[in-house]
């Protein structure tokens, strides 16, 4: 691991730690540990499938969360920053699962049921008529998040790291909605 | 980026980290508790408690590894002056941050899914804590779409 700071001296730094320092630190740690635990190929193959399997998941958000604002058009102005994560998050899925992404990047309108975000249905995604639109986008959320965080553990590596980032954003989500 | 291509020595140092983010936590909600009026420190005490039972956590766990879990540091810097209750919810949102890139850090370093687990426990209480911090300071957006995760 590369563990040289870029400027300071690391001595001294540790002596006195910077609370902005340890986030710095840690990002440092991220860097160097995020490409690896590919290891085997076999292994690597799996991992991602696993990561493959996520990214209906994370299709089925960012329909649910059109679905919401078309349902309960004021919404809008609040969800859209979410909405734009929730595609970003789906991005960087797909970015990391390249194999899978032509097959399975299908309509982001209509969410592949393929996956298990659990019970709640990622397949499909509408919102209960005349119902709490909010408060059915927020389990769609928690669902998937909890989704990708099981994902998370069985995965290794930078996989791992990602798909648990993902989880916790949407986790931030379901926080934002309540 | 170099692999670091050691097992669990790069699984306990990233605990380590971990640790020592926990540590440096527990201290600045100190801060930001005593920087908010007695009424708003709800959520402070919440955010100390569970960075206080994760700090024992992953200090036991490296004790059982006989790894040499980190002592807290004898002194911490703010990374800004926290002189009122916006001030103190920023510094939240800083602790949560900070907290979650050790976490990511972990969950790329991390050999054992027990390991993952914790960590993507955290990672997810971390960030749920950071929205409530983000939007008490007035931040814009208050979610992140990847917390923790380095850019690039």
């Amino acid at each position: 691991m590369s563990t040289s700071l870029p400027d300071g001296s690391p001595a001294g730094f540790s002596r006195r730690r910077l609370l902005a320092g340890a986030a710095g630190l840690a990002l440092l740690a991220a860097g160097c540990t995020a490409g690896d635990g590919g290891g085997a190929a076999a292994q690597t193959s799996a991992q991602d499938d696993r990561l493959a399997a996520q990214l209906p998941v994370q299709e089925a958000v960012v329909a649910a969360y059109d679905a919401a604002v078309a349902a309960d058009p004021a919404l809008g102005g609040e969800v859209a920053p979410l909405a734009e994560q929730a595609r970003t998050q789906l991005e960087r899925l797909r970015a990391a699962a390249p194999g899978a992404a032509a097959s399975s990047s299908g309509s982001s309108s209509s969410g592949s049921s393929s996956s298990g975000a659990s019970s709640s249905g990622a397949s499909a995604p509408a919102p209960p008529a005349g119902g709490d639109v909010r408060g059915w986008l927020r389990e769609q959320v928690a669902a998937a998040a909890a989704g990708h965080a099981a994902a998370c553990v069985e995965a290794t590596g930078a996989r791992a790291a990602l798909l648990g980032a993902v989880a916790a954003g949407l986790r931030g989500h379901e926080a934002a909605l309540a | 980026m170099a692999d670091d291509g050691t097992a669990a020595g790069g699984e306990d140092a990233a605990l380590r980290e971990a640790l020592a983010a926990e540590h440096a936590a527990v201290w600045g909600y100190g801060v930001v508790g005593a920087a908010l009026p007695p009424d708003a420190r709800g959520p402070a005490v919440d955010g100390e408690l569970a960075h206080r039972d994760l700090r024992d956590g992953l200090a036991a766990l490296l004790e059982e590894r006989d790894a040499d879990p980190v002592p807290a540091e004898a002194g911490y810097e703010l990374p800004f002056p926290v002189l009122s209750d916006v001030d103190a919810a920023a510094l939240g949102a800083a602790l949560e941050e900070g907290v979650s890139a050790s976490w990511v850090a972990l969950l790329g370093a991390a050999e054992q899914p027990a390991v993952r687990q914790l960590a993507v426990d955290a990672l997810g209480a971390a960030e749920a804590r950071a929205v409530g911090w983000r939007r008490a300071a007035g931040r814009t957006p208050v979610t992140a779409a990847l917390p923790g995760l380095p850019d690039s």
